[in-house]
């Protein structure tokens, strides 16, 4: 397949891109363009005009300080995969993305603004309480993760605005997170994912933050799992006991496919979550 | 004259380098000048009658050529063993109800144009308006006959067989133990690299001639032949490369509407060649797929382990048409029972009619069916008396001589009991209950290692018997011819042959042979193949069938030429058509008969470790052990021993078909999802055994349907040795594993 036609703009910097998507409403941004150009083959996009963010200087940085980590929305999956500064949930999920050509192409940012629910990094953004700025013609907004993704494919961002950063804590002192994914076998994609951050202080949980993805329509936090966890011993027991929890959080819209019924699915969120749980604890000792 | 020996050699394929290279031509490859393009319009419903169909929006786009339609065929039917089928479905046609489509891949057009796609484009514009008639789609609604959805035929059952053999209320009462199991088994899609793609043209002697990648290059000029209303010499048909075939190119695809189109064109003063590829999903759509059944079977058994008798009701949804389909099931019916001696049988075999797409031919032929049920039930008695499954099975093969539920005696070189025995000592069975692969960790978590806590590891055994060339009567026949040239010496040998070489190397080996059966080198052999106007009449390549019937054909026409050269002919040229000893079809009330000539046999035993949480399995290790009798071409045999395994791999855990109302959903591979290189066992042992058959050429057997066999009820059966719970439906998906494994509160 092959798109339709369109034509082509490139921002040179942030400033440009805004100004490019102001007089263009109707243009749709790419970056690594690993969403939006599968879906204008297939014909389910054809946006008229791209305007290519790709070459954008200001968006490409990862930066850590003082137990905080910045990435700049064109940063590839690759290069959070290979970081040591973010969180290990994160770096884990974005080495499980695709293939190597979709990693060293396909941007944080892209894959955030796309909101696939089939994809892993929303699920980790919501465990990690990640907070996305944007910017737009009229500014900057801080958008927590947990309020970023809307729907399927829908975001909270508005028409003429762009991901800018996406930030969140480090895994500090007695915590660790860790992200399980059951994949679909022939696209890689998530069909069940799990995301957990845990602190455990004196063999005792003291925060637990767990998020799935892949079976509902949006990354979904599951507060119940961390609420039967934080206070409890750090033990498998617990943990198994816990992420049972995670079934009240799911809502009626699990999804299912050939490759996966909802019921699975289901099923697969406990085992994941579990085992999302299990590593990241690991991690926290 | 006492034959020359041949000596095992893994000769590199003679088509490899062409292959590996890009130079090998397939069909699709083939450009010559001056070339059309065609596209075929499939009905898209699984049962409704055409009431209009409007052509003047299509034709009158810029390119399109013409448009052929079911009144263009001069005899509409087809099929290769009853003609059931319309060429295409439409009106004007001078058969009745060909206005009636039964399947989704119904053809109904062939559109020729300049480019590929302005017949794409003009097909599309194509109008037909149907009128819609009720489905059947489940196997026992269908049986209820109350929609009938071939008139001529007056029943939904297109075919039963029925064996009934001893006493069976003794048998039962002479059982300490009965197992009962109901079985279901899915579609499979052939998969093959090299979707359907053939060139139709009129050759410089005014043939209709169709290049194109099948089995059996005479079936299909016979098929083109009747469908066109010509004498079979006025059709030819050449097979270039091709890339696979597992039984899926068996019955017609393209050649019959390329030898039509090509034979209208030039009626019109058109005389140039047509081509049409199609793409994986009219693939996947447009041919047949192996039969899914279901099986209910009770076998009885005394507490020593002795079969005193078997009952059981099968039933294959046959599809649409026929294709081979009571072919298929006859074989199914045979192996029902297993390589056992069964003294008391009762069994009845439906092949069905549906509006779902066609089951037909798929290595294996209907044996996996059949082994499925009877392995299974054989492992299931194994446990229920407390006896070994690999002594329980060898207490009740088959030997020399023994006694078919078909009530005729086994031929001669009988091996199933050598091949379970060496099978179990591979792997180490009895020796210990300790796996050798124990303790493998996998993870189905990509991102995490493996939760030792949720794997369980388990080992299983089955073995099969498969018949090896055409069974119950069907005329059995294959054609060689070899010329030696030179003067003193010989220096040159032609080996004119039909066999197809589908992928499984059948042209390496018959060059071997030739080479052998004159006592030449390999390298003064040429081959003239797979093509009606140069080689005979092969038979398929299907059967587990041509290296034995080649290789009789070439040792009788080598022996003939090599007599002719005695007396001075030069080119000293020797002809055979080889015929095997006869069988017969089943007898109505009992089902007596001689089924086959030869056999092969294979066991093997799996190790896997399954993930109870999440319900994937990791094969660790397969051993199979083939009797192959002769290994011509050692390399060859391996291969395909790992390639049935791989291939049964994915149908017992992977490959499901979505057929929903008729039509398949999943017509992609990225949904119909096939083995990967990370999906297939670890280790594959393929112990290759010389058990001579004594019919054999060199003693060979057919080897090739046979490693398919067994491998889904070892995987059961490891599974159950793993869990404890037995599965009686494949494909073993992750959610079925998991749905069964919780019901017994396993893993949840």
């Amino acid at each position: 397949m092959y798109p339709p036609k369109f034509d082509y703009l490139r921002a040179d910097s942030a400033a440009n891109a805004l100004e490019l998507l102001a007089a263009n409403p109707d243009a749709k941004v790419m970056a690594g363009g690993h969403s939006l150009i599968p879906a204008m083959n297939l014909r389910l996009a054809d946006p008229g005009t791209i305007i290519d963010i790709g070459r954008v200087a200001d968006f490409k940085f990862l930066s850590a300080n003082d137990g905080y980590v910045g990435i700049g929305s064109g940063t590839t999956h690759a290069e959070v995969a290979a970081s040591s500064d973010v969180p290990s949930a994160l770096s884990e999920a974005a080495g499980l993305i695709g293939d190597p050509q979709v990693r060293n192409r396909g941007t944080v940012g892209g894959n955030i603004a796309h909101a696939d629910p089939a994809s892993d990094l929303p699920t980790v953004l919501v465990a990690l309480d990640a907070t996305i700025s944007t910017v737009s013609g009229s500014g900057t907004r801080m958008i927590k993760a947990g309020d970023f993704f809307v729907d399927l494919f829908e975001t909270a961002l508005n028409d003429g605005e762009l991901v800018a950063e996406i930030s969140m804590n480090q895994d500090g002192a007695n915590t660790g997170s860790a992200y399980a994914k059951l994949s679909n076998p022939a696209s890689r994609y998530a069909m069940v994912g799990a995301a957990a951050r845990v602190t455990v202080e004196g063999g005792v949980f003291t925060a637990v933050s767990v998020a799935v993805g892949g079976l509902t329509p949006k990354a979904q936090a599951a507060p119940s799992v961390g609420a039967a966890l934080v206070g409890q011993a750090a033990t498998a027991d617990n943990i198994a006991a816990a992420a049972a929890a995670v079934q009240n959080d799911l809502g009626d819209d699990v999804m299912g496919d050939i490759h996966a019924s909802a019921d699975y699915r289901r099923q697969m969120a406990t085992v994941f979550v579990k085992r999302a749980l299990t590593k990241a604890t690991e991690r926290a000792g | 004259m006492i034959p020359s020996p041949i000596s095992s050699h893994s000769l590199p394929r003679v088509d490899a380098l062409g292959k590996v290279t890009g130079q090998a031509c397939y069909p699709g490859d083939i450009t010559p000048n001056n070339l059309l393009h065609g596209k075929v319009l499939f009905s898209g419903q699984p049962h409704a009658r055409m009431i209009s169909m409007d052509l003047s929006a299509a034709l009158a786009l810029p390119g399109v050529v013409a448009i052929f339609t079911a009144k263009d065929v001069p005899n509409n039917e087809y099929g290769l063993i009853m003609p059931d089928q319309p060429v295409m479905v439409g009106l004007g046609s001078s058969k009745p109800h060909s206005d009636v489509s039964l399947w989704e891949g119904d053809h109904v057009a062939v559109i020729v144009a300049e480019t590929e796609l302005a017949a794409a484009q003009a097909r599309d514009k194509i109008e037909i308006e149907w009128e819609q008639l009720p489905i059947v789609t489940d196997v026992r609604e269908a049986m209820k006959d109350e929609i009938i959805l071939h008139p001529w035929h007056g029943s939904n059952i297109l075919h039963k067989y029925q064996i009934r053999k001893g006493d069976m209320a003794a048998g039962w009462a002479a059982a300490d133990v009965v197992v009962e199991g109901s079985y279901t088994l899915p579609y499979q899609e052939h998969a093959y690299l090299q979707p359907e793609a053939g060139l139709g043209y009129i050759d410089e002697e005014g043939r209709v001639t169709i290049e194109i990648g099948g089995q059996w290059t005479y079936e299909d000029q016979e098929q083109v032949a009747h469908a066109l209303g010509l004498p079979a010499d006025q059709i030819r048909i050449i097979y270039p490369a091709i890339g696979g075939a597992f039984g899926g190119r068996e019955d017609m695809s393209l050649q019959i509407v390329l030898g039509l189109a090509a034979l209208r064109l030039q009626e019109r003063g058109i005389k140039r060649p047509l081509r049409i590829i199609w793409s994986r999903e009219e693939s996947i759509v447009g041919h047949h797929k192996r039969h899914r059944a279901v099986v209910h079977t009770k076998w009885g058994a005394t507490k020593e382990g002795m079969i005193t008798a078997v009952s059981s009701e099968l039933i294959l949804d046959s599809g649409s048409y026929a294709y081979t389909s009571t072919k298929v099931l006859g074989n199914a019916h045979l192996m029902v029972t297993g390589p056992y001696v069964i003294p008391n049988a009762h069994l009845d075999s439906y092949a069905v009619t549906t509006n779902n797409v066609p089951g037909g031919a798929f290595r294996g032929f209907g044996g996996p069916q059949g082994a499925f049920a009877a392995e299974n039930q054989m492992n299931k008695l194994a446990e229920k008396l407390g006896i070994d499954p690999v002594e329980l099975r060898l207490k009740n093969v088959l030997h020399d001589g023994s006694i078919l539920t078909v009530q005729s005696p086994m031929p001669p070189g009988v091996s199933i009991d050598q091949v379970i025995e060496r099978c179990a000592a591979e792997i180490g069975w009895g020796d210990s209950n300790q796996l050798s692969v124990n303790g493998h960790q996998f993870s189905s978590i990509q991102s995490l290692i493996a939760n030792p806590q949720s794997l369980c590891h388990g080992r299983g055994i089955a073995c099969s018997f498969k018949n090896v060339g055409f069974s119950f009567g069907a005329p059995e026949r294959c054609e060689a011819t070899i010329a030696l040239h030179g003067q003193r010496e010989i220096e040159r040998v032609v080996l004119y042959h039909g066999a197809a070489e589908v992928g499984q190397g059948s042209h390496t080996v018959l060059k071997q042979m030739a080479a052998a059966a004159v006592g030449v080198d390999i390298s003064q052999v040429e081959l003239v193949m797979s093509d009606t106007a140069t080689s005979g009449d092969s038979g398929s390549v299907s059967a587990s069938r041509m290296t034995w019937m080649a290789g009789n054909s070439i040792r009788g026409a080598a022996e003939k030429a090599l007599a002719a050269w005695a007396s001075e002919e030069r080119p000293a040229k020797g002809y055979v058509r080889f015929t095997p000893p006869p069988t017969t079809g089943y007898a109505e009330e009992t089902g007596e008969c001689m089924p086959n000539f030869a056999y092969g046999y294979v066991a093997e035993a799996v190790e896997l470790t399954v993930d109870v949480e999440t319900g994937h399995i990791h094969v660790d290790k397969v051993v199979c052990a083939n009797d192959v009798g002769k290994a011509i071409n050692p390399m060859l045999i391996q291969g395909q021993i790992e390639g049935a395994v791989v291939q049964a791999h994915g149908y017992s855990l992977m490959e499901n078909l979505w057929v929903e109302n008729g039509r398949i959903r999943n017509p992609f591979f990225s949904q119909y999802l096939i083995p990967g290189i990370k999906d297939i066992p670890d280790h594959v042992e393929s112990v290759i055994m010389e058990i001579p058959d004594p019919i054999g050429p060199w003693g060979a057997r057919g080897m090739a349907e046979m490693p398919f066999m067994p491998l889904a009820p070892a995987i059961i059966a490891a599974l159950h040795d793993a869990t404890g719970v037995w599965f009686d439906e494949i494909p073993l998906t992750p959610a079925r594993v998991v749905a069964k494994l919780r019901e017994h509160g396993i893993g949840g």
